[in-house]
Formats: C-alpha cells, structure tokens, sequence
C-alpha cells in the first residue's frame, strides 16, 4: 500500500502534560499510517496514550512535537477555529459514556453537528431520519435520551457521528458502557458502516472480543506502539 | 431545531430550578414596577399639574385665611381670566373617620370654569349649583363611601364644629391625571352663612386661571405685588410648582425609594447569575461535547447567553403579568379610592412595565457574562473528562 493512500498519518508524534511540576510524556517518537477505510483497533494498559492518541488524530488535541496529518491536512498548523471547523467536517465521535444532550430527542441530537453546516432545516432533518434508520431507531426518533436503553443511546451516538458524512469515526470505548448483547450490535454497526460505507474508524477499546471485530489490531504500551 | 432553540431547550432541563428562578425574577420585577409605579404617581402630581393655574395664599402659612374681597383683586390683574376661592373644611366621614379625604367649600358659580380638568354633567352641575346644601364628590369618593347621586350624607367637622348635612348632586370625573378624584365639594355659602360673625367672608386660598403658562412668574409676582402694602401679603406660585415643592419635601423617602429599586434588579441579576453558573458547571461535559463536534466557544457563549435572556425574558413577562392585577388593579385601586389626594393616579406607566421586562433581560444578559466567559475557556479534552 503507497504512503499515498494512507488517511491518518503521524510521524515522530510526542505527547507531554504537564501536571504542577511534574512533565509526563504520554507519547514519543510515535509513527502511525492508517489507510483510508480501515477499521482499526487501538489496545493497551490504563495510562498507555490510547485515548491522547485518539484526541490527537481526532483533532481534538496537539501534539507537543512531529507532524500530524489526517484527511489530507495537517492539522498541527491549523488555528483553533479552523480546526473546529475541520473536525465538523472530518471527524465523526463516538463516546464510551454515549454524551447525548438530555433534553433533545433522538433526531435533534443526531442533527447536531448539522447545525453547523448550510442544510436548510428540512434537509438536516431528513439526514438525522436516515442515519437513524441506519442504526435501526427509526421508530424511536422522538425519544429523549432517558427513554432509551443504553444500547439504543449508543446507536444513537452512532447515528450523530455518521450524520454529516465524516471521513474518520473515532471511536473511544464505544462499548464499555453496554452489555454483550448491546455491545455486538454497537460492533456489528461499526463493520457496516466500515464495509458498506467505506468509513475510516479508529477505536480504542479494552475489551478484546471488541477489538477481533476490527480488521487490525494495534498495541500501545507507555506510549509507543508495540 | 436551530441554534437559538437549543439553547432555549435547555431551560426544560432542570424545571423546578427553572421555575424557581422565573419566578425569583418575577417577584423582583413585580418590586421593581410597584416602587417605579409609586414614583411615578407621587411625581405625576407635579407633572401633571396645571401651569396656567395660579394659586394665591397668605403669605405667612397656608392655614391662614384671605379676606374674600381679595378675590376681586386677584381678578382685575392683567393676564388673569378667571378667579374662584375656596376653604379648606377638614370635615370626615362620622363613623369611617380614619379614612381621609379633602372636602372643601367652593364658589358654586366660578369653580368649574377655573378646574376645568374637573369634569361634571351639565344637568348634575345645575342641580348642585341650585341646592345649598349639595355636594359634587369625585368618583373615587362615591365608590369608597358608596354614596350615589341624590344621597343625603353628614360629615363631621373638625375644623367647623358640627355635623354638616349634604345632598349629593353631582359626580365629577378628571381629564387630567393629577386631579384628586375623591374630593367632597360643597357651597361656600353654605358654610359661610353657617359660621359666626368673626368667622364669615374669609377664604382659604384663590385659584386663578391665567392667559398662557408661560406668564405665571410674572402674574404670579404683579398679584402679589398688588397686596404689598396690605395688612395680609400674599404669596402665588402655579399649582405645578405648589406640587413640586409638596414633592421635594418628600425627596429622601424617593431617593430611598429609588435606591432600593436598583437594588432589586441586583438581587435579580444574582439569581440569575446563580442559576446559569450552577447550570454551566453541571454541562461542563456536554460543552466538550459540542466543542469535540466542531462548534466554537463562541456558540457555547451565545448558548448560555441566550438561555439567560430567555429565562430573564419569562421572568420579565410573568413578573409584569403578576404586576398588572396586584400593583394596578388591587393596590393601584385602593390607593386612588382611599389616598386619592396622595396618589390620584396610580397606573403602572407604560415606560416601566417595558423597563422592567427590558432590564430583566439586559440583566439577564449581564449575570450570565462570567459563566459564559468561563465556559468559553474549556478545553475540550478536559470538559469531556469531567463527570455527570
């Protein structure tokens, strides 16, 4: 596979916070390709970098040093509104603890990130009825968050982090919260969206019979890939 | 949905705390329209007031009569149309006599052409002119006593010793909003003829109408220069000016008045304030939500902003739906019927009642700046981390 076609693309990434004195690297030296319509998962031990590595590739973060390119753009130079902007477009987000506003129902919190787009109001809400009846909730659309079970939040979650059409799916411990039953549904979700869509997911997770689910298995250990 | 409705759903989040905090602006905002409205209404008085009518007394206190033959004086002054006199009487109810209202006795043939602002039927006028005994009572007097055209009534004097017995002839209504719509007027003549010798042909002040407003001071000045070398001096000022100096005497318990209204809006803006920061703390989470999607804290700012105005704005509204019936319709009632010659006009203004709703959401506004300012400052990383 060319370098070319790779989606994700870190080179020498590293990572540190500091806490009052204390300087913690939680990545170093880090290279990572993904190509484009992979589905990939990312392992390891609590503190190992899984989910910085996440927020990075995600946007939602930078990096302390080396470069970081994701979806054609480099997103370590881009300014905060204009990565604001380019994860609205980019990036579709799936929470371990599913993070649906309680007051909106199952549509208005799937047309959220469509609010930030031009789609006049009818067309944002047919979009957020189709991803909905992709995640199979189409009879369940106008049901706030505490009607719904926590495997049909979690669809829901799904739904809004497919709604605008994103190049990449992160996914952070999208099962962690759910039973085996619902967590084999959220998965199966993930290989449709995967295969049939065409999407790009990343996802970390620590349950393993989630992580056979992807195509590819990766291991970070004190911030590097084993 | 569109950004502005979201930010309104979230005033459904939390119903009780909603709620509470409406109607903690609505108590505020009632406040606040009562005391501007009891400010109002003491002004009006002087606001209202004629300023092409004059009034002349003695110089020395109000309490001091004129000789009546003074009014003949008064009315030959260039520039004054027309003159009447009356006494203060200071009689009261017989059995309600705690509850006050001016009565007072009048020159039948001249008063209403001066106190043109005094309004009374044509046939109910030629009634009362034409009975020595009859009355004309201010509307707000009929219904606080319940007395009716044609009812005979006593008053107790005070000051002219005695039960007084009346008929009632007439009821008048105001054209302006500073007149007093509970006064008992009766004929000078009747009193006058009643009183001792010594007592008789004296006046307690005159009223004069004047050409145009504009020459009161000096009116005012040649009528009482007219009266310099008399034994009794007299002093004129227009009825606006008697009323502004009625009302600067009063000036501490206004500005206390005032003070304590701005410090109802303070009040209001910390319950707000209050009730914003503790619903921004508990979204932390979801603001990391919103900002890992791609919104920028500029949205969150106006979120929670709108959500502050929104909630000012109710609170605005029910307080002003609360004020119409308690301030105008329950104490505004009361006052005009029981303490008409303090309070003759006592209606929320209009300029108030938008005030009131505008500052609720100005302050609004305000109280929500910091948490607004604060929230704007989340990482996203760090709110998503944060519980509930």
């Amino acid at each position: 596979m060319s370098e070319t076609e790779h989606i994700i693309k870190l080179k020498g990434i590293n990572k540190t916070f500091t806490r009052g004195k204390e300087r913690l690297e939680v990545l170093s030296d880090l290279d990572l390709n993904i190509p484009k319509g992979a589905f990939e998962a990312l392992m390891g031990p609590s503190g190992s970098g899984k989910t910085t590595l996440l927020n990075l590739i995600a946007g939602l973060d930078r990096p302390t040093k080396g470069s970081l390119e994701v979806a054609g753009q480099d997103i370590s130079k881009l300014s905060d509104g204009q990565l604001s902007k380019w994860r609205s477009s980019h990036i579709g987000f799936i929470f371990q603890h599913f993070n649906l506003i309680p007051v909106l129902t199952a549509q208005e919190n799937v047309e959220l990130p469509l609010l930030l787009t031009k789609l006049p109001a009818a067309e944002r809400k047919t979009r957020a009825a189709t991803a909905l009846r992709v995640v199979g909730l189409e009879d369940r659309m106008d049901h706030r968050p505490n009607q719904l079970s926590g495997g049909q939040e979690q669809r829901v979650g799904v739904a809004r982090a497919i709604v605008h059409d994103p190049t990449i799916i992160v996914a952070d411990e999208p099962t962690g919260e759910l039973d085996r039953q619902s967590a084999d549904e959220i998965l199966g979700l993930l290989e449709k969206l995967n295969k049939e869509f065409d999407k790009t997911i990343l996802m970390v997770t620590h349950d393993p019979a989630a992580a056979e689910r992807a195509t590819l298995i990766r291991k970070l250990d004190k911030g590097q890939l084993a | 949905m569109t950004l502005g409705s979201l930010a309104i759903k979230n005033v459904n989040r939390n119903r009780l705390r909603t709620v509470l905090t409406v109607l903690g602006v609505a108590v505020a905002v009632l406040s606040f329209v009562m005391l501007r409205t009891v400010l109002d209404a003491w002004n009006s008085a002087a606001e209202y007031a004629a300023q092409d009518r004059l009034a002349t007394w003695h110089k020395v206190t109000f309490v001091m009569p004129l000789p009546k033959r003074y009014v003949d004086v008064v009315r030959a002054v260039p520039g004054v149309k027309k003159a009447t006199y009356l006494n203060w009487f200071g009689a009261k109810h017989p059995t309600r006599d705690s509850e006050f209202f001016a009565n007072m006795a009048v020159d039948t043939e001249t008063f209403f052409d001066v106190y043109t602002d005094m309004v009374v039927p044509p046939e109910q006028l030629a009634a009362w002119k034409a009975d020595r005994q009859g009355a004309i009572i201010g509307k707000n007097l009929a219904k606080q006593f319940g007395w009716n055209v044609g009812d005979e009534v006593t008053l107790t004097g005070t000051i002219y010793t005695g039960d007084w017995k009346f008929r009632i002839r007439g009821i008048y209504t105001a054209s302006r909003r500073s007149v007093d719509q509970a006064q008992f007027l009766f004929h000078w003549d009747y009193m006058n003829e009643s009183l001792p010798e010594g007592w008789r042909d004296k006046i307690g002040w005159i009223t004069s109408n004047i050409e145009h407003e504009s020459k009161g001071p000096e009116i005012s000045a040649a009528i009482d220069k007219k009266f310099d070398d008399r034994d009794i001096q007299v002093q004129t000022m227009s009825e606006r000016a008697l009323n502004s100096q009625f009302v600067g005497a009063a000036s501490a318990i206004l500005t206390a008045l005032d003070v304590v209204s701005i410090v109802i809006l303070a009040i209001m803006m910390l319950i707000l304030g209050n009730t914003i920061a503790m619903g921004v703390r508990e979204r932390t989470r979801e603001y990391g939500v919103l900002l890992a999607l791609g919104f920028q804290p500029g949205h969150i700012v106006r979120f929670i902003i709108g959500e502050s105005m929104f909630i000012g704005f109710l609170g605005g509204l029910t307080g002003l739906a609360l004020s119409y019936p308690i301030v105008q319709q329950g104490l505004g009632r009361f006052l005009e019927e029981n303490m008409g010659s303090w309070f003759p006009y006592f209606r929320i203004p209009v300029p108030v009642a938008v005030a009131a709703v505008v500052l609720a959401i100005g302050l609004a506004l305000f109280a929500a700046l910091i948490p607004a300012w604060r929230a704007s400052k989340l990482d996203a990383v760090d709110a998503l981390r944060r519980l509930g």
